[in-house]
Formats: C-alpha cells, sequence, structure tokens
C-alpha cells in the first residue's frame, strides 16, 4: 500500500495550480455566471484550448491518439485541482468517450476524434437517455435505418446535458428492433449540427440547463456508426463504468464540504457557529466520509493503474459520493440555518448565496448517469456474485 | 500511489488467514471464551514461532524489521481469525518499550516478548472512560528509589495473563493534560496491586486495577520521568488502530459469511440473494466496511511512513466505530432468525465487532479529535 504522491506528482500539482492562478480570471468567473445555461462563452472556450495546448486533456491516453501516456494519478491530481479552484470545464464528460473510441473506433475515427478531443475542439454531449426511461437504458426506442450509404435517425433524447454547447451528440440508437433488446443498439458520432436535430432548452431547479434532443429523419453517414453494428450496448457500458471513475467526480461530491470547512475556519459567521460542540461534530463526521469518498476514487484508480477494470469499486464510488453530496447538504442546511436560505444578491449570504443553489442541484447526484439503486444492483450483482431474481 | 496490497502484502496477508484458518477454528475461540483458560498457549508459541511477535521490532532483539502496515495486516487476520491471544496487548506495551524504553530495557525485555516467554499489557483508561490525557489521574509518587502508585485503571486488557503492565501515570501532582505523565512497567503481581475482572460482551479479558501504594522501582520506567505524555498518546495512538485493523477483518469475514448465506438460502423459491432488497443491504455492507478498510489503511501507512498520523486514525476509529457494525447488524437481519443463535458461529464475529466499537474511544470521542485537526475548533 502507498497512499503518498510522488515528488514528480506533487511537481506536476504545482504547475497546475500554477497554471490556474495565472489563467482563470476574474473576468472569467463573471463570465461563467453570466453564461450559466447558455453554452461556453468566449473566455471558457480559450482557457479549454489553452489546457489542449498543454497537453493536459486526456494525459494518460498513447501517444499515437494524442495522450502523453502519462501517469493516472496525474491525471487524478489535474482533475482534482480544476474542480478546486471551481473552473467549471467538464472536460470529465466529453474525455469520458475517449476509451471506447479507443477501444472500438475505426482508424479514422480514432485519428480524427482523440487529438480533437485532446485540444479540447470536439466535445460530447451524452445521447442516452430517453423520454421513456433511462435506468434501463437498454430499452431505447430512437431508431437508426439503414437507407443506402447512410443511417436515418428519428427519435427523441432527453436530460442531454451540454448539448447546447457540444460539437458531437455519442448517440445510441436501435439498429435491430427484432434482437433482444441489449444487441440491437449501436453508438454514433453524429456533429450536433447534423440538419433534422432540434434543441429545447430544460430548465433545471438550480438555474442549470439540460435538454431535450429530437431527431426528425436526420440523415448521417455510415462512417459515422462506432465499432460493429449491434455492439453499442457493449461499447457503451464500458466506457459509463471507467467514466465514472476520476477526481472529477469525487471532488464534486465532496466540494460543498470543503468550501464549508474553509467558510467554518475563516468566516466570523463560521467561527461563530462552530462554537456549537454539536455543529462540530457533524463536521467532523462529514470529514470522516468525506475521506472515504477520495479513497474510493484512489482505489478505482489504483486498480484502473493495474489494467483491472473494477468490478463492483466504481458502483461504490458513485452510490457513496453522491449520497454523500446529499448528506453534506442536508448537515450544512441544519449548521447555517437562515443563512442557508440566501441566494445571490444578498449580503449576508455566504458564499456568494451558493449554497442554496447547491441543495437543490445535489439531487442530481443520486440519479444522473445511473441511479444509486442501479449502482447497488450491480455491486451486489458484478462484486458479490448474487444472483439475478427470477422475473 | 497505489492504495490497494502490493505482492508482498497479499503474500503476508494469506499466510496469516490460512495459518488462523487452521489454528484458530471456532471451536478453539469458543472453548476459550468459556473460560476453561485464559488463551490458547499452543497458539501463542506459534504465533513467536512464525515471528509474529517480532514484526516491525530490530533485529537486534529478535524482531523482523518491517512497516507499521504489516503488523496492521497481520491484525486484521487476527481479528477475522478472532485468534484468542493477548497479541494486542503485549505488542501495545512493547512498541512503546520499544520506541522510547532504554537500551537496557529493550534488550532485557523485548528477546521474551518476541519469543513469546513474557507478556505484557497496559493500563492508560480511567473512571469516565476518556480518551485524553487529561483524564489519567493514577497517582505516582517518587519516593526514595521508587515510584509509588495508588489509585484505579480500568479496561486492561489481557492483565491477567501478562506478566507486566505498562501502566501511564501522573507524576506530577496538580499537572494537567499531557503534562507530568509518567510510563512505568509495574510486575502484575505487585504488593498492593489487586485487580478484579470485568464480565464484557465480547468474553474477552478485561480487568480493573486498583493500586494501593504500590511501589515500583525508578528503574522500571519507560522513557523520560515526567515526560511520558507524548509517548502515551503515541501508544493510545497505536492501539487505536490496531483495534481498527481487527474490527476490519472481523467484519470482512462476518459480511462475506452473510453473501454466501444469501446465495444459498431460499425463500419463496429463490435465494433471498437475488432479492433487491437483501441485495442492496449487501451492497452497503461492502461498501461501508471497505471504507473502514481504506481509512484504516490510510492510517497504518502514514504511521509506517513516520508521518502525524491522529487524524487519520481517528478518523478510522470513528468510522470503524459506526459503520463496522453497522454492516454486522445488517447482516444478522439477513441471516433473520439464526443470527440469534449461540451455536450459529456469526455471533462470534457480531460481539466482537460490537464490542471493539466501544473501546479505546467512541466515534464521538474521537471525532472531538478530528475537529481539532481539521481546525474547526474556535480559538
Amino acid at each position: 500500500m502507498d497512499f503518498g504522491y510522488s515528488e514528480d506528482n506533487e511537481r506536476f500539482r504545482q504547475q497546475i495550480k500554477d497554471f490556474l492562478k495565472a489563467n482563470v480570471s476574474r473576468e472569467f468567473r463573471a463570465e461563467v455566471r453570466e453564461m450559466q445555461g447558455k453554452g461556453m462563452g468566449p473566455l471558457a472556450k480559450e482557457l479549454i484550448l489553452k489546457i489542449g495546448e498543454k497537453g493536459w486533456i486526456g494525459m494518460s491516453w498513447p501517444e499515437e491518439y494524442g495522450g502523453r501516456n502519462a501517469d493516472r494519478i496525474d491525471q487524478y491530481i489535474f482533475e482534482e485541482e480544476l474542480v478546486r479552484a471551481r473552473v467549471p470545464l467538464n472536460i470529465g464528460n466529453f474525455i469520458e468517450q475517449a476509451p471506447a473510441i479507443m477501444s472500438a473506433g475505426s482508424e479514422a475515427q480514432k485519428k480524427y476524434f482523440i487529438p480533437r478531443l485532446v485540444r479540447g475542439e470536439v466535445t460530447f454531449a451524452l445521447g442516452y437517455t430517453e423520454p421513456s426511461g433511462g435506468t434501463d437504458l437498454a430499452s431505447l426506442k430512437t431508431r437508426a435505418v439503414e437507407d443506402g450509404d447512410e443511417f436515418v435517425i428519428n427519435g427523441q433524447k432527453t436530460f442531454t446535458s451540454g448539448a447546447e454547447s457540444a460539437s458531437h451528440i455519442y448517440l445510441m440508437a436501435r439498429t435491430d428492433p427484432d434482437s433482444p433488446k441489449h444487441d440491437g443498439i449501436s453508438i454514433f458520432l453524429v456533429p450536433i449540427d447534423t440538419p433534422g436535430i432540434t434543441i429545447r432548452p430544460l430548465w433545471t431547479l438550480a438555474g442549470g440547463r439540460t435538454n431535450e434532443v429530437f431527431f426528425d429523419e436526420v440523415r448521417i453517414p455510415k462512417t459515422a456508426i462506432l465499432g460493429e453494428k449491434n455492439q453499442g450496448w457493449y461499447i457503451g457500458s464500458k466506457a459509463l463504468n471507467l467514466g465514472r471513475a476520476g477526481a472529477m467526480r469525487y471532488y464534486t461530491y465532496v466540494s460543498l464540504f470543503e468550501e464549508t470547512l474553509y467558510f467554518a475556519r475563516s468566516n466570523p459567521l463560521g467561527q461563530q457557529l462552530m462554537a456549537d460542540e454539536i455543529a462540530r461534530d457533524k463536521m467532523a463526521e462529514l470529514y470522516c466520509e468525506a475521506q472515504v469518498a477520495r479513497l474510493f476514487t484512489l482505489r478505482s484508480l489504483s486498480m484502473i493503474r493495474r489494467g483491472i477494470n473494477p468490478p463492483y469499486e466504481i458502483s461504490s464510488e458513485k452510490v457513496w459520493g453522491p449520497e454523500f453530496l446529499v448528506k453534506s447538504t442536508e448537515v450544512v442546511s441544519q449548521i447555517l440555518g437562515p443563512y442557508h436560505q440566501l441566494w445571490e444578491g444578498s449580503e449576508l449570504a455566504p458564499h456568494r448565496g451558493s449554497f442554496p443553489k447547491r441543495y437543490v442541484s445535489a439531487m442530481v447526484s443520486t440519479f444522473g448517469h445511473g441511479s444509486t439503486q442501479v449502482m447497488r444492483d450491480a455491486i451486489a450483482r458484478r462484486g458479490l456474485g448474487l444472483p439475478r431474481g427470477a422475473v | 500511489m497505489d492504495v490497494l496490497l502490493n505482492d508482498d502484502e497479499e503474500l503476508l496477508r494469506d499466510q496469516a488467514r490460512a495459518f488462523l484458518i487452521k489454528e484458530s477454528p471456532t471451536a478453539l475461540v469458543r472453548e476459550v471464551e468459556a473460560g476453561s483458560k485464559d488463551y490458547d498457549a499452543a497458539l501463542w508459541k506459534k504465533a513467536a514461532e512464525l515471528g509474529w511477535l517480532g514484526i516491525t521490532f530490530p533485529e537486534l532483539y529478535g524482531g523482523t524489521p518491517a512497516p507499521f502496515s504489516d503488523l496492521g495486516l497481520l491484525f486484521e487476520e487476527m481479528g477475522r481469525g478472532m485468534a484468542p491471544i493477548p497479541i494486542h496487548p503485549t505488542l501495545v506495551a512493547a512498541l512503546t518499550i520499544n520506541e522510547i524504553g532504554s537500551a537496557q530495557q529493550k534488550e532485557s525485555l523485548l528477546p521474551a516478548v518476541i519469543g513469546g516467554y513474557k507478556m505484557l499489557s497496559w493500563a492508560w483508561f480511567e473512571h469516565g472512560g476518556d480518551i485524553d490525557l487529561a483524564s489519567v489521574q493514577l497517582a505516582a509518587k517518587v519516593e526514595g528509589d521508587c515510584l509509588r502508585l495508588s489509585g484505579n485503571k480500568l479496561f486492561v486488557d489481557g492483565f491477567q495473563q501478562a506478566d507486566q503492565c505498562l501502566v501511564v501515570c501522573r507524576s506530577q501532582s496538580g499537572s494537567t493534560g499531557n503534562e507530568g505523565i509518567t510510563l512505568v512497567l509495574v510486575d502484575t503481581d505487585s504488593e498492593g496491586l489487586s485487580h478484579s475482572r470485568l464480565p464484557t460482551l465480547a468474553g474477552d479479558i478485561q480487568d480493573e486495577l486498583c493500586f494501593d501504594d504500590v511501589a515500583v522501582p525508578l528503574g522500571n520506567v519507560i522513557g523520560q520521568l515526567h515526560e511520558g505524555g507524548e509517548a502515551a498518546v503515541a501508544m493510545f495512538e497505536r492501539a487505536v488502530i490496531l483495534n481498527c485493523a481487527m474490527m476490519v477483518g472481523a467484519s470482512h469475514k462476518a459480511i462475506e459469511m452473510t453473501f454466501e448465506y444469501a446465495k444459498e438460502r431460499e425463500a419463496f423459491g429463490q435465494p433471498i440473494g437475488s432479492f433487491q432488497a437483501i441485495q442492496h443491504m449487501c451492497a452497503n455492507m461492502v461498501t461501508w466496511v471497505d471504507g473502514a478498510t481504506l481509512l484504516t489503511h490510510e492510517a497504518l501507512w502514514k504511521l509506517s511512513q513516520g508521518l502525524p498520523a491522529s487524524k487519520e486514525i481517528s478518523t478510522a476509529k470513528a468510522f470503524c466505530n459506526e459503520r463496522c457494525p453497522a454492516a454486522l447488524r445488517e447482516g444478522n437481519q439477513i441471516h433473520a432468525g439464526i443470527a440469534q443463535i449461540k451455536e450459529y458461529d456469526l455471533q462470534l464475529w457480531y460481539r466482537r465487532v460490537a464490542a471493539w466499537s466501544m473501546r479505546m474511544g467512541t466515534s464521538i470521542q474521537h471525532r472531538r479529535i478530528v475537529a481539532r485537526e481539521i481546525d474547526i475548533v474556535p480559538k
């Protein structure tokens, strides 16, 4: 066991911190607030390209695809520092498609997409969930029908976050309605500006945006398919598992607690509230549980680094982290009391009034990207070998 | 950074596990618990022969230099196998002797401990069960070339088997907190020292000690007179993390038994493990115990590196104290009726994990330390 970072790791962390300090400006933060739900502003695009130029996106990928074969731990450090600096570039969302493209894509797809993903020029929105279901993903109804050299797509996706700013949609569609449901699905890499695609915003409680995406006679060349026809389920589920690992997610779960901890130490109101021993006990409890979230992530990374695809450990992260986040919103709200309900605009509001927003948005973590119930199914069946029920 | 066990660690774990499956069967655990003997002498001898009592100790005294985490992994297996031997109290005392004892003390004590000829105990806690050194009030007065001890100690582990007990006492009257603390090795048959066994949930051997003007030669002071505060805290912390390791090891075994049970036990025509309600309980159990394990390993690793680990140790203990028994309670619920039956083995682990969670500091007390370590206590 080795729970320490090497000197190289520490040097790299410092490099990231220095970069963020130099490049994340007041103007950038103002733009992020301004552009919420409207896509990516010019400063955000500029920053992502700069990060891409540094070679930090997908740095652990093979060199031939634009990566640097870098240590996965360095990638973890990069993601951790990015989220810690509250840079809301959801890099995790688009790099998670890269492993699938690398393992299943054609040479032309690898050559086109991977370097562009690395440079931040290509970003994917995930076209999985449909109005009829997300958890039972394999029941999806969107159809892709072959017509000459093309596929014609008709159907609808929903909760397609980031579609407003993505360059492509990573689309799961049914290519064989007669096979068992898992065996008739294919994945397509579809430019989001293809005629026939309509995006409609869905506004969330926290003031954020997700989307519905409609496909009406959308024609794409056959070369847009990823891997073999009807193999999409298997290509996608592997990528989904790996996509749940990484600091990006872990840190999203614990950042609320870390910021509250900072507030408790450094803000006069925070210190006043910490005079109560019961409040301190609650904070200490959250601290302990946040460490479990961190260690679960490091465990998954340690396994992936050894070439093991974790059978259940990533699902544990995805149960523990989101439930920790929801619990921390509850605890923090009961420590801050009436101050916690204040939105941006009040001088009395801690953290620029971000707490109520995070209180209502925390719920997304326990169902977005696979509900905690489905994760528990996976832990029990894949991890512990418990049998499927007779239906 | 690789938080998994390396090859050597896996080998150590596998060997210890295989040995204890063979040498510490539940029949033996039950026999010792029933009271025919205080511990299993044959198992103690074999543990010594395997070198387990010398892990992390200098070769000079017959030990095997190894990282402290190796000892932690061994204690996980001791917990898993419920080994009925006083290895925890003996090594907690011996590690402190090794840390701050004089060369002469080490030479006269450690080879005998490592060889399995001498058992030790440690006496730290007093009435109230506090884990802060301020609670140590057992008075030690210097008189000539002796310390004279008066007062009480509670929850003293393995005292009855031990030849000597490392006692934490307050040697400067009126001192507070970590000041004026002395560690002294007391013969368990000293005149004026009486003890009475406390009946416990886990059936282990704990005593209340009563010191009635017990004279101990100053030569038995371990470390510096009046300046043992830091060493007393370090002794406590090592005891705590090895206790966590035992809890984690025992918990893994109990939840594995539960998963196997859920696969075999049938109801309504199918294994109960195929019901989602049971599956989700199992998923929680493994998540909690895995979390407890990782926290324990991180603290062990920090200690191995000589890094400050108070925060990590108390984090692990606070979490283990709550989540390990919770996982075993779920295990009981899945087993249902049979879980309460004495002759069914599950209860052996359940009572131990429960009892271990109640000792060496509650989750509330350890979170108090965490709160201090994360700097949220107002100045």
